[in-house]
Protein backbone atom coordinates (compact mmCIF):
# COMPACT_ATOMS: atom_id res chain seq x y z
CA UNK A 1 0.00 0.00 0.00
CA UNK A 2 1.59 3.42 -0.89
CA UNK A 3 1.54 6.40 1.12
CA UNK A 4 -1.46 8.47 -0.54
CA UNK A 5 -3.60 4.55 0.00
CA UNK A 6 -2.31 4.84 3.66
CA UNK A 7 -3.84 8.41 3.88
CA UNK A 8 -6.61 7.61 2.39
CA UNK A 9 -7.45 4.74 4.52
CA UNK A 10 -6.94 6.14 7.98
CA UNK A 11 -9.04 9.54 6.40
CA UNK A 12 -11.37 7.16 6.23
CA UNK A 13 -11.60 5.91 9.25
CA UNK A 14 -11.04 8.99 10.97
CA UNK A 15 -13.54 11.06 9.31
CA UNK A 16 -16.35 8.53 9.00
CA UNK A 17 -18.93 9.61 10.97
CA UNK A 18 -19.43 7.51 14.14
CA UNK A 19 -23.07 9.59 15.39
CA UNK A 20 -26.20 9.00 13.98
CA UNK A 21 -29.58 10.33 14.09
CA UNK A 22 -31.88 9.37 16.76
CA UNK A 23 -35.26 7.71 15.38
CA UNK A 24 -36.89 10.59 17.52
CA UNK A 25 -35.77 13.29 15.50
CA UNK A 26 -36.43 11.52 12.27
CA UNK A 27 -40.10 11.00 13.44
CA UNK A 28 -39.88 15.18 14.12
CA UNK A 29 -39.06 16.00 10.77
CA UNK A 30 -41.64 13.88 9.54
CA UNK A 31 -44.04 15.53 11.64
CA UNK A 32 -42.75 19.24 11.46
CA UNK A 33 -43.39 18.52 7.46
CA UNK A 34 -46.93 17.21 8.00
CA UNK A 35 -47.61 20.29 10.04
CA UNK A 36 -45.70 22.57 7.57
CA UNK A 37 -48.05 20.96 5.10
CA UNK A 38 -51.37 21.08 6.77
CA UNK A 39 -50.34 24.84 7.53
CA UNK A 40 -49.17 26.20 4.14
CA UNK A 41 -47.61 28.28 5.49
CA UNK A 42 -45.37 30.74 2.80
CA UNK A 43 -42.39 32.21 4.16
CA UNK A 44 -40.94 34.75 2.07
CA UNK A 45 -38.21 37.39 1.73
CA UNK A 46 -39.70 39.85 -0.35
CA UNK A 47 -38.73 43.09 -2.19
CA UNK A 48 -39.84 45.67 -4.92
CA UNK A 49 -37.23 47.38 -6.81
CA UNK A 50 -38.78 50.69 -7.59
CA UNK A 51 -40.87 50.46 -3.82
CA UNK A 52 -37.83 49.30 -2.02
CA UNK A 53 -40.12 47.21 1.04
CA UNK A 54 -38.39 44.64 2.86
CA UNK A 55 -40.63 42.42 4.89
CA UNK A 56 -40.94 38.71 5.94
CA UNK A 57 -44.75 38.05 6.35
CA UNK A 58 -46.36 34.83 6.44
CA UNK A 59 -49.52 34.66 5.97
CA UNK A 60 -52.55 31.23 7.13
CA UNK A 61 -55.66 30.46 7.56
CA UNK A 62 -57.62 27.62 9.35
CA UNK A 63 -60.64 27.55 9.43
CA UNK A 64 -63.52 24.62 10.71
CA UNK A 65 -62.31 25.28 14.33
CA UNK A 66 -65.64 25.86 16.81
CA UNK A 67 -64.16 28.61 19.31
CA UNK A 68 -66.41 30.35 21.30
CA UNK A 69 -63.18 32.69 22.38
CA UNK A 70 -60.74 34.17 21.26
CA UNK A 71 -57.78 32.07 21.30
CA UNK A 72 -54.40 32.76 23.55
CA UNK A 73 -50.73 34.69 22.45
CA UNK A 74 -49.71 30.75 23.09
CA UNK A 75 -52.45 29.12 21.41
CA UNK A 76 -51.64 31.42 18.43
CA UNK A 77 -47.97 30.80 18.40
CA UNK A 78 -48.99 27.17 18.15
CA UNK A 79 -50.84 27.14 15.42
CA UNK A 80 -48.30 29.20 12.98
CA UNK A 81 -45.48 26.54 14.41
CA UNK A 82 -43.70 27.92 16.60
CA UNK A 83 -44.01 25.86 20.22
CA UNK A 84 -40.75 27.48 20.99
CA UNK A 85 -42.41 31.37 21.39
CA UNK A 86 -45.82 29.60 22.80
CA UNK A 87 -43.71 28.46 25.86
CA UNK A 88 -42.41 32.02 25.62
CA UNK A 89 -45.94 33.59 25.95
CA UNK A 90 -46.50 31.16 28.91
CA UNK A 91 -43.37 32.13 30.85
CA UNK A 92 -43.50 34.42 33.36
CA UNK A 93 -41.57 37.13 31.54
CA UNK A 94 -45.06 37.26 29.39
CA UNK A 95 -47.52 39.94 30.09
CA UNK A 96 -51.05 38.75 29.40
CA UNK A 97 -52.36 41.79 28.21
CA UNK A 98 -56.07 40.55 26.77
CA UNK A 99 -57.44 44.40 26.15
CA UNK A 100 -59.94 44.95 23.32
CA UNK A 101 -61.02 48.24 21.57
CA UNK A 102 -63.62 48.95 19.97
CA UNK A 103 -62.92 51.18 16.66
CA UNK A 104 -64.88 51.26 12.76
CA UNK A 105 -66.50 48.04 11.95
CA UNK A 106 -63.80 45.93 14.27
CA UNK A 107 -62.77 45.05 17.65
CA UNK A 108 -59.20 45.28 18.20
CA UNK A 109 -57.51 43.12 21.07
CA UNK A 110 -53.67 43.10 22.02
CA UNK A 111 -53.29 39.34 23.63
CA UNK A 112 -49.93 39.90 25.21
CA UNK A 113 -46.47 40.42 24.64
CA UNK A 114 -43.12 38.79 25.67
CA UNK A 115 -39.46 39.92 24.85
CA UNK A 116 -36.50 38.63 24.91
CA UNK A 117 -33.45 36.64 22.82
CA UNK A 118 -33.82 33.42 21.22
CA UNK A 119 -37.73 32.59 21.83
CA UNK A 120 -38.78 32.08 18.49
CA UNK A 121 -38.15 28.16 16.77
CA UNK A 122 -38.55 29.89 13.72
CA UNK A 123 -35.72 31.63 12.55
CA UNK A 124 -35.68 34.70 10.42
CA UNK A 125 -32.76 37.18 9.12
CA UNK A 126 -33.93 39.88 11.77
CA UNK A 127 -33.38 37.55 14.61
CA UNK A 128 -29.31 37.28 13.08
CA UNK A 129 -28.75 41.16 13.23
CA UNK A 130 -30.65 41.79 16.64
CA UNK A 131 -30.87 38.77 18.92
CA UNK A 132 -33.34 40.66 21.03
CA UNK A 133 -36.95 40.70 20.07
CA UNK A 134 -40.29 41.45 21.19
CA UNK A 135 -43.72 39.51 20.43
CA UNK A 136 -46.84 40.25 20.41
CA UNK A 137 -50.51 39.12 19.27
CA UNK A 138 -53.47 41.30 18.39
CA UNK A 139 -56.54 39.94 17.25
CA UNK A 140 -58.88 41.53 14.72
CA UNK A 141 -62.51 40.61 14.68
CA UNK A 142 -65.87 41.97 13.11
CA UNK A 143 -67.91 43.78 15.38
CA UNK A 144 -71.34 42.71 13.13
CA UNK A 145 -69.86 38.72 14.07
CA UNK A 146 -69.39 38.56 10.05
CA UNK A 147 -65.80 36.40 9.78
CA UNK A 148 -62.65 38.49 8.54
CA UNK A 149 -61.65 37.26 4.93
CA UNK A 150 -59.74 33.23 4.79
CA UNK A 151 -56.09 34.24 3.32
CA UNK A 152 -56.84 31.70 0.95
CA UNK A 153 -59.99 34.01 0.20
CA UNK A 154 -59.70 36.80 -2.79
CA UNK A 155 -61.01 40.02 -0.31
CA UNK A 156 -58.11 38.61 2.28
CA UNK A 157 -55.26 41.56 2.58
CA UNK A 158 -58.10 44.22 0.70
CA UNK A 159 -58.49 46.11 3.86
CA UNK A 160 -54.51 46.48 4.70
CA UNK A 161 -53.71 46.99 8.83
CA UNK A 162 -50.81 48.27 10.07
CA UNK A 163 -49.60 47.03 13.93
CA UNK A 164 -46.60 49.05 15.18
CA UNK A 165 -44.83 49.65 18.72
CA UNK A 166 -44.16 53.07 19.12
CA UNK A 167 -41.92 54.50 21.63
CA UNK A 168 -42.80 58.09 23.16
CA UNK A 169 -40.60 60.49 22.69
CA UNK A 170 -39.42 59.15 19.01
CA UNK A 171 -41.00 60.17 15.80
CA UNK A 172 -43.29 57.21 14.92
CA UNK A 173 -42.56 57.26 11.05
CA UNK A 174 -39.02 57.17 11.94
CA UNK A 175 -39.21 54.44 14.84
CA UNK A 176 -41.97 51.64 13.85
CA UNK A 177 -41.76 47.78 12.96
CA UNK A 178 -40.65 48.68 9.49
CA UNK A 179 -37.61 50.34 11.05
CA UNK A 180 -36.83 47.75 14.47
CA UNK A 181 -36.38 45.15 11.97
CA UNK A 182 -39.78 43.82 12.06
CA UNK A 183 -41.82 41.75 10.74
CA UNK A 184 -45.74 39.58 10.98
CA UNK A 185 -46.94 36.54 10.83
CA UNK A 186 -50.84 36.32 10.14
CA UNK A 187 -53.65 33.72 9.92
CA UNK A 188 -57.71 33.69 9.92
CA UNK A 189 -59.17 31.38 12.65
CA UNK A 190 -62.44 30.68 12.67
CA UNK A 191 -63.13 34.33 11.67
CA UNK A 192 -61.07 36.58 13.76
CA UNK A 193 -57.59 37.43 12.30
CA UNK A 194 -54.56 36.88 14.89
CA UNK A 195 -51.84 38.73 14.04
CA UNK A 196 -48.22 37.82 15.44
CA UNK A 197 -45.80 40.92 15.05
CA UNK A 198 -42.13 40.37 15.80
CA UNK A 199 -39.64 43.25 15.79
CA UNK A 200 -36.20 44.55 18.16
CA UNK A 201 -36.78 44.28 21.48
CA UNK A 202 -38.51 47.22 23.29
CA UNK A 203 -38.30 46.47 26.78
CA UNK A 204 -35.04 49.06 27.09
CA UNK A 205 -37.79 51.82 26.05
CA UNK A 206 -39.72 50.42 29.11
CA UNK A 207 -39.23 53.67 31.25
CA UNK A 208 -39.90 55.96 28.56
CA UNK A 209 -43.29 54.71 27.38
CA UNK A 210 -44.50 52.64 24.67
CA UNK A 211 -47.47 52.07 23.02
CA UNK A 212 -48.54 49.61 20.26
CA UNK A 213 -50.49 51.12 17.62
CA UNK A 214 -53.31 49.66 15.13
CA UNK A 215 -54.65 51.40 12.11
CA UNK A 216 -56.57 50.50 9.18
CA UNK A 217 -56.44 51.65 5.55
CA UNK A 218 -52.32 50.98 4.20
CA UNK A 219 -49.91 48.32 5.89
CA UNK A 220 -47.67 51.31 6.44
CA UNK A 221 -47.17 54.17 9.33
CA UNK A 222 -50.03 56.53 7.82
CA UNK A 223 -49.55 60.07 8.92
CA UNK A 224 -52.86 60.84 8.56
CA UNK A 225 -53.76 57.83 11.24
CA UNK A 226 -51.81 58.83 14.12
CA UNK A 227 -50.03 62.83 15.41
CA UNK A 228 -47.24 63.88 16.91
CA UNK A 229 -46.91 66.21 19.19
CA UNK A 230 -42.83 67.13 19.13
CA UNK A 231 -42.74 69.22 22.53
CA UNK A 232 -44.34 66.27 24.40
CA UNK A 233 -43.17 63.43 22.47
CA UNK A 234 -46.63 61.74 22.96
CA UNK A 235 -48.61 59.66 20.26
CA UNK A 236 -51.77 60.33 19.79
CA UNK A 237 -54.73 58.56 17.87
CA UNK A 238 -55.94 61.46 14.97
CA UNK A 239 -59.80 61.23 15.68
CA UNK A 240 -60.29 62.87 12.25
CA UNK A 241 -59.16 59.59 10.58
CA UNK A 242 -61.90 57.68 8.35
CA UNK A 243 -60.37 54.32 9.14
CA UNK A 244 -59.27 52.95 12.56
CA UNK A 245 -56.50 54.26 14.67
CA UNK A 246 -56.39 53.12 17.82
CA UNK A 247 -53.17 52.96 20.77
CA UNK A 248 -52.52 50.57 23.12
CA UNK A 249 -50.35 51.15 26.17
CA UNK A 250 -47.40 48.17 26.85
CA UNK A 251 -47.59 47.91 30.43
CA UNK A 252 -43.74 47.27 30.35
CA UNK A 253 -41.52 46.65 33.52
CA UNK A 254 -40.08 49.57 34.15
CA UNK A 255 -37.02 47.83 35.97
CA UNK A 256 -36.22 46.13 32.19
CA UNK A 257 -35.29 49.19 30.82
CA UNK A 258 -31.85 49.61 29.95
CA UNK A 259 -31.17 53.79 29.00
CA UNK A 260 -27.97 53.27 27.76
CA UNK A 261 -28.70 50.59 25.35
CA UNK A 262 -32.03 52.26 24.10
CA UNK A 263 -29.96 55.13 23.44
CA UNK A 264 -27.49 53.40 21.54
CA UNK A 265 -30.02 51.17 19.06
CA UNK A 266 -31.91 54.71 18.48
CA UNK A 267 -28.59 56.71 17.64
CA UNK A 268 -27.73 53.57 15.48
CA UNK A 269 -31.20 53.59 14.25
CA UNK A 270 -32.03 57.24 13.62
CA UNK A 271 -28.47 57.52 12.11
CA UNK A 272 -28.92 60.06 8.69
CA UNK A 273 -27.45 58.66 6.14
CA UNK A 274 -26.03 62.37 5.30
CA UNK A 275 -24.56 62.57 8.95
CA UNK A 276 -21.18 60.85 8.14
CA UNK A 277 -19.47 59.32 5.33
CA UNK A 278 -19.30 55.63 6.94
CA UNK A 279 -23.58 56.05 7.42
CA UNK A 280 -23.66 57.19 3.42
CA UNK A 281 -20.87 54.37 2.39
CA UNK A 282 -23.50 52.04 3.88
CA UNK A 283 -26.38 53.33 2.62
CA UNK A 284 -24.64 53.75 -0.72
CA UNK A 285 -23.45 49.37 -0.49
CA UNK A 286 -26.79 48.60 0.73
CA UNK A 287 -28.34 50.04 -2.29
CA UNK A 288 -25.58 49.13 -4.63
CA UNK A 289 -26.52 45.27 -3.36
CA UNK A 290 -29.84 45.42 -4.08
CA UNK A 291 -29.46 47.38 -7.80
CA UNK A 292 -26.50 44.68 -7.85
CA UNK A 293 -29.11 41.83 -7.20
CA UNK A 294 -32.00 43.36 -9.21
CA UNK A 295 -30.17 43.20 -12.31
CA UNK A 296 -28.86 39.82 -11.71
CA UNK A 297 -32.50 38.71 -11.05
CA UNK A 298 -33.79 40.53 -14.37
CA UNK A 299 -31.08 38.57 -16.76
CA UNK A 300 -32.70 35.56 -15.23
CA UNK A 301 -35.88 36.46 -16.67
CA UNK A 302 -35.91 35.71 -20.75
CA UNK A 303 -34.98 32.18 -19.20
CA UNK A 304 -37.98 32.08 -16.14
CA UNK A 305 -40.90 30.12 -16.82
CA UNK A 306 -43.87 32.20 -16.37
CA UNK A 307 -46.43 30.36 -14.11
CA UNK A 308 -49.59 30.26 -16.31
CA UNK A 309 -52.01 30.98 -13.58
CA UNK A 310 -50.57 34.41 -12.72
CA UNK A 311 -51.07 35.61 -15.78
CA UNK A 312 -54.13 38.04 -15.25
CA UNK A 313 -55.14 42.05 -15.99
CA UNK A 314 -54.94 44.19 -12.81
CA UNK A 315 -58.06 45.31 -11.60
CA UNK A 316 -58.38 49.06 -10.70
CA UNK A 317 -59.37 50.89 -7.66
CA UNK A 318 -61.85 53.71 -7.17
CA UNK A 319 -58.61 56.05 -7.12
CA UNK A 320 -57.20 54.44 -10.18
CA UNK A 321 -54.71 52.54 -8.39
CA UNK A 322 -53.99 48.83 -9.65
CA UNK A 323 -54.23 45.35 -8.00
CA UNK A 324 -52.76 42.30 -8.86
CA UNK A 325 -52.76 39.57 -6.20
CA UNK A 326 -51.27 36.27 -6.71
CA UNK A 327 -49.69 33.72 -4.50
CA UNK A 328 -48.42 36.34 -2.13
CA UNK A 329 -47.77 38.57 -4.61
CA UNK A 330 -50.16 41.33 -3.46
CA UNK A 331 -49.59 44.78 -5.24
CA UNK A 332 -51.53 48.25 -5.06
CA UNK A 333 -49.47 50.59 -7.06
CA UNK A 334 -50.25 53.93 -9.26
CA UNK A 335 -50.06 53.19 -13.15
CA UNK A 336 -47.79 55.76 -13.72
CA UNK A 337 -45.41 54.62 -11.47
CA UNK A 338 -45.04 51.04 -13.63
CA UNK A 339 -44.92 53.08 -17.35
CA UNK A 340 -44.13 55.84 -18.50
CA UNK A 341 -47.15 57.82 -20.53
CA UNK A 342 -47.95 55.90 -23.98
CA UNK A 343 -45.56 53.12 -22.84
CA UNK A 344 -45.95 49.77 -23.99
CA UNK A 345 -44.70 46.25 -22.94
CA UNK A 346 -42.77 45.26 -19.69
CA UNK A 347 -42.18 47.31 -17.07
CA UNK A 348 -38.98 48.12 -15.42
CA UNK A 349 -40.74 47.72 -12.41
CA UNK A 350 -40.61 44.53 -10.74
CA UNK A 351 -41.40 42.81 -7.45
CA UNK A 352 -39.18 39.76 -6.42
CA UNK A 353 -40.10 37.43 -3.59
CA UNK A 354 -36.40 35.16 -2.67
CA UNK A 355 -35.13 32.74 -0.44
CA UNK A 356 -31.86 31.05 -0.71
CA UNK A 357 -33.18 28.45 -3.24
CA UNK A 358 -36.04 29.95 -5.68
CA UNK A 359 -36.57 33.49 -6.50
CA UNK A 360 -39.51 34.38 -8.04
CA UNK A 361 -40.70 38.11 -10.36
CA UNK A 362 -43.63 39.79 -10.19
CA UNK A 363 -43.74 41.88 -13.82
CA UNK A 364 -46.17 43.82 -15.29
CA UNK A 365 -46.73 44.33 -19.38
CA UNK A 366 -49.18 47.22 -21.20
CA UNK A 367 -50.72 46.11 -24.62
CA UNK A 368 -51.62 49.24 -27.07
CA UNK A 369 -54.59 49.34 -25.80
CA UNK A 370 -53.75 50.20 -22.01
CA UNK A 371 -54.60 46.60 -20.84
CA UNK A 372 -52.14 46.17 -17.87
CA UNK A 373 -51.09 42.78 -17.20
CA UNK A 374 -49.13 40.48 -13.85
CA UNK A 375 -47.50 37.80 -14.18
CA UNK A 376 -45.16 35.90 -11.83
CA UNK A 377 -41.76 34.32 -13.45
CA UNK A 378 -40.22 31.45 -11.50
CA UNK A 379 -36.52 32.67 -11.65
CA UNK A 380 -34.29 30.17 -10.28
CA UNK B 1 -46.95 10.58 -1.40
CA UNK B 2 -44.61 13.40 -0.35
CA UNK B 3 -44.40 11.65 3.49
CA UNK B 4 -43.30 8.80 1.48
CA UNK B 5 -40.62 10.82 -0.59
CA UNK B 6 -39.20 12.06 2.58
CA UNK B 7 -39.24 9.22 4.62
CA UNK B 8 -37.28 7.68 1.48
CA UNK B 9 -35.07 10.24 2.13
CA UNK B 10 -34.30 9.55 5.57
CA UNK B 11 -34.11 6.06 5.45
CA UNK B 12 -31.47 6.53 2.36
CA UNK B 13 -29.23 9.29 3.52
CA UNK B 14 -30.25 10.10 6.62
CA UNK B 15 -27.06 8.53 8.20
CA UNK B 16 -24.66 9.94 5.74
CA UNK B 17 -26.31 13.35 5.86
CA UNK B 18 -26.46 13.22 9.72
CA UNK B 19 -22.67 12.33 10.03
CA UNK B 20 -21.93 15.90 7.65
CA UNK B 21 -24.03 17.81 9.15
CA UNK B 22 -21.72 16.95 12.70
CA UNK B 23 -18.72 17.93 10.85
CA UNK B 24 -20.18 21.06 10.12
CA UNK B 25 -21.85 21.66 12.97
CA UNK B 26 -20.03 20.38 16.04
CA UNK B 27 -22.22 19.49 18.47
CA UNK B 28 -25.42 17.34 18.55
CA UNK B 29 -28.09 20.08 19.38
CA UNK B 30 -26.83 22.36 16.44
CA UNK B 31 -26.38 19.14 13.98
CA UNK B 32 -29.95 18.01 14.98
CA UNK B 33 -30.98 21.15 14.42
CA UNK B 34 -29.25 21.74 11.21
CA UNK B 35 -29.95 17.86 10.10
CA UNK B 36 -34.20 18.61 10.72
CA UNK B 37 -33.73 21.93 8.62
CA UNK B 38 -31.90 20.37 5.42
CA UNK B 39 -34.17 17.83 4.86
CA UNK B 40 -37.32 20.45 5.66
CA UNK B 41 -35.96 22.47 3.68
CA UNK B 42 -35.23 19.51 0.15
CA UNK B 43 -38.82 18.95 0.66
CA UNK B 44 -39.80 22.32 0.17
CA UNK B 45 -37.44 22.56 -3.11
CA UNK B 46 -38.13 19.86 -3.99
CA UNK B 47 -38.83 20.24 -7.14
CA UNK B 48 -35.29 20.63 -8.07
CA UNK B 49 -34.15 17.36 -6.88
CA UNK B 50 -34.24 14.71 -9.56
CA UNK B 51 -34.72 11.45 -7.44
CA UNK B 52 -32.51 9.56 -10.08
CA UNK B 53 -29.65 11.90 -9.95
CA UNK B 54 -27.43 12.79 -6.78
CA UNK B 55 -30.30 12.77 -4.02
CA UNK B 56 -27.79 13.10 -1.07
CA UNK B 57 -25.69 15.81 -3.01
CA UNK B 58 -28.90 17.71 -3.22
CA UNK B 59 -29.25 17.32 0.61
CA UNK B 60 -25.91 18.08 1.47
CA UNK B 61 -25.58 21.34 -0.91
CA UNK B 62 -28.39 22.17 1.20
CA UNK B 63 -26.90 21.63 4.67
CA UNK B 64 -24.21 23.58 3.50
CA UNK B 65 -26.14 26.50 2.25
CA UNK B 66 -28.18 26.73 5.82
CA UNK B 67 -25.03 26.19 7.89
CA UNK B 68 -23.74 29.35 5.87
CA UNK B 69 -26.38 31.46 6.58
CA UNK B 70 -26.34 30.48 10.18
CA UNK B 71 -22.89 30.35 10.86
CA UNK B 72 -22.80 32.68 13.49
CA UNK B 73 -25.19 29.91 15.29
CA UNK B 74 -23.34 27.24 15.22
CA UNK B 75 -20.88 26.89 17.72
CA UNK B 76 -17.48 26.05 15.39
CA UNK B 77 -15.17 23.64 17.60
CA UNK B 78 -11.40 24.27 17.47
CA UNK B 79 -9.93 21.13 18.99
CA UNK B 80 -6.63 21.30 20.35
CA UNK B 81 -4.48 18.12 20.18
CA UNK B 82 -1.63 17.94 22.53
CA UNK B 83 1.45 17.66 21.77
CA UNK B 84 2.79 14.48 23.65
CA UNK B 85 -0.17 12.77 21.46
CA UNK B 86 0.96 14.31 18.21
CA UNK B 87 4.09 12.68 18.38
CA UNK B 88 2.78 9.18 18.74
CA UNK B 89 0.29 9.72 15.83
CA UNK B 90 2.71 10.75 13.52
CA UNK B 91 4.67 7.69 14.60
CA UNK B 92 1.57 5.69 13.50
CA UNK B 93 0.32 8.23 11.00
CA UNK B 94 4.00 7.55 8.73
CA UNK B 95 4.34 3.69 9.56
CA UNK B 96 4.64 1.54 6.62
CA UNK B 97 1.86 -0.71 6.46
CA UNK B 98 3.51 -3.69 6.88
CA UNK B 99 4.34 -2.64 10.28
CA UNK B 100 1.34 -2.02 11.77
CA UNK B 101 0.33 -3.77 15.01
CA UNK B 102 -2.61 -5.29 15.63
CA UNK B 103 -3.79 -2.46 17.70
CA UNK B 104 -3.43 -0.17 14.82
CA UNK B 105 -6.00 -1.98 13.16
CA UNK B 106 -8.46 -0.36 15.08
CA UNK B 107 -7.74 3.50 14.77
CA UNK B 108 -6.67 4.70 17.97
CA UNK B 109 -8.99 7.57 19.68
CA UNK B 110 -6.21 9.99 19.92
CA UNK B 111 -4.71 9.73 16.29
CA UNK B 112 -8.86 9.86 15.17
CA UNK B 113 -9.08 13.27 17.34
CA UNK B 114 -5.89 14.79 15.83
CA UNK B 115 -6.98 13.89 12.28
CA UNK B 116 -10.37 15.38 12.74
CA UNK B 117 -8.59 18.36 14.61
CA UNK B 118 -6.87 19.13 11.35
CA UNK B 119 -9.58 18.64 8.74
CA UNK B 120 -11.67 20.86 11.06
CA UNK B 121 -8.68 23.73 11.16
CA UNK B 122 -8.87 23.44 6.74
CA UNK B 123 -10.63 26.45 5.36
CA UNK B 124 -14.41 25.91 3.94
CA UNK B 125 -13.33 25.20 0.17
CA UNK B 126 -10.59 21.71 1.45
CA UNK B 127 -12.65 20.69 4.38
CA UNK B 128 -16.59 20.49 2.52
CA UNK B 129 -15.22 17.79 -0.47
CA UNK B 130 -13.21 16.41 2.32
CA UNK B 131 -16.07 15.43 4.89
CA UNK B 132 -18.73 14.95 1.13
CA UNK B 133 -15.74 12.28 0.30
CA UNK B 134 -14.91 10.60 3.48
CA UNK B 135 -17.85 11.20 5.99
CA UNK B 136 -21.04 11.09 3.31
CA UNK B 137 -18.92 8.21 1.36
CA UNK B 138 -19.39 10.59 -2.09
CA UNK B 139 -17.94 10.42 -5.06
CA UNK B 140 -15.73 12.64 -7.00
CA UNK B 141 -18.56 13.02 -9.69
CA UNK B 142 -21.22 12.86 -7.10
CA UNK B 143 -19.41 16.30 -5.10
CA UNK B 144 -18.71 17.73 -8.42
CA UNK B 145 -22.51 17.75 -9.09
CA UNK B 146 -23.47 19.14 -5.95
CA UNK B 147 -20.75 21.83 -5.81
CA UNK B 148 -21.50 22.78 -9.12
CA UNK B 149 -17.55 22.33 -9.63
CA UNK B 150 -15.43 20.28 -12.31
CA UNK B 151 -14.32 16.70 -10.94
CA UNK B 152 -10.95 17.67 -11.89
CA UNK B 153 -11.29 20.36 -9.24
CA UNK B 154 -12.67 17.98 -6.66
CA UNK B 155 -9.68 16.03 -6.97
CA UNK B 156 -7.69 18.76 -6.61
CA UNK B 157 -9.22 20.05 -3.44
CA UNK B 158 -8.86 16.67 -1.85
CA UNK B 159 -5.67 16.25 -2.76
CA UNK B 160 -4.56 19.76 -1.29
CA UNK B 161 -6.79 18.78 2.03
CA UNK B 162 -5.07 16.03 2.39
CA UNK B 163 -1.79 17.44 1.91
CA UNK B 164 -2.34 20.20 4.65
CA UNK B 165 -3.60 17.88 7.14
CA UNK B 166 -0.48 15.91 6.56
CA UNK B 167 1.70 18.88 6.89
CA UNK B 168 -0.16 19.99 9.87
CA UNK B 169 0.87 16.68 11.44
CA UNK B 170 3.99 16.87 10.66
CA UNK B 171 4.92 20.25 11.44
CA UNK B 172 3.79 19.86 14.67
CA UNK B 173 5.93 16.74 15.28
CA UNK B 174 9.60 17.44 16.64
Amino acid sequence: MNDSQEWDKLLKQALAAAEEPEEQLNSSIINRYKERNRMKRVTRKRFSIGVLVAVLTLVMSITAVAATQLFSSKQVAEHLGDQVLAKAFESKGAIEINQTVASGDFNFTLHGIVSGAGLSGLNSSAQDINPDRTYAVVSIAKQNGSPMPDTQDPEYGKEPFFVSPFIKGQKPWQVNIMTMNGGYSEMVLDGIMYRLIECDGIEMFADRGVYLAVSSGSSFYSSEAFAYNESTGEVSARTDYKGTSILFDLPLDKAKADPAKAEAYLQELLKEPSEGEAADQAVSDEETAMMKRSEELKKLIPDGKVIPESVKEVTYDDKGNINYDYDGFSIMIAPDQLFAEGQTGLSEFMQVSEDDFTAKALQFSRDDKGVITGRVIVLK
Amino acid sequence: MDIEELSDLIKQHGKAIYGFCYKLAGNKADTDDLYQETFLKAMEVRHKMDANQNPKGFLISIAIQLRKNKRRKFAWRQRIAPVAELNEAVDKACRPCGEATPEDAVLSHELRGILQAAADRLGDKLKIPLYMHYTAEMSVDEIASALNIPPGTVKSRLYQARKAMKKTLEVESP
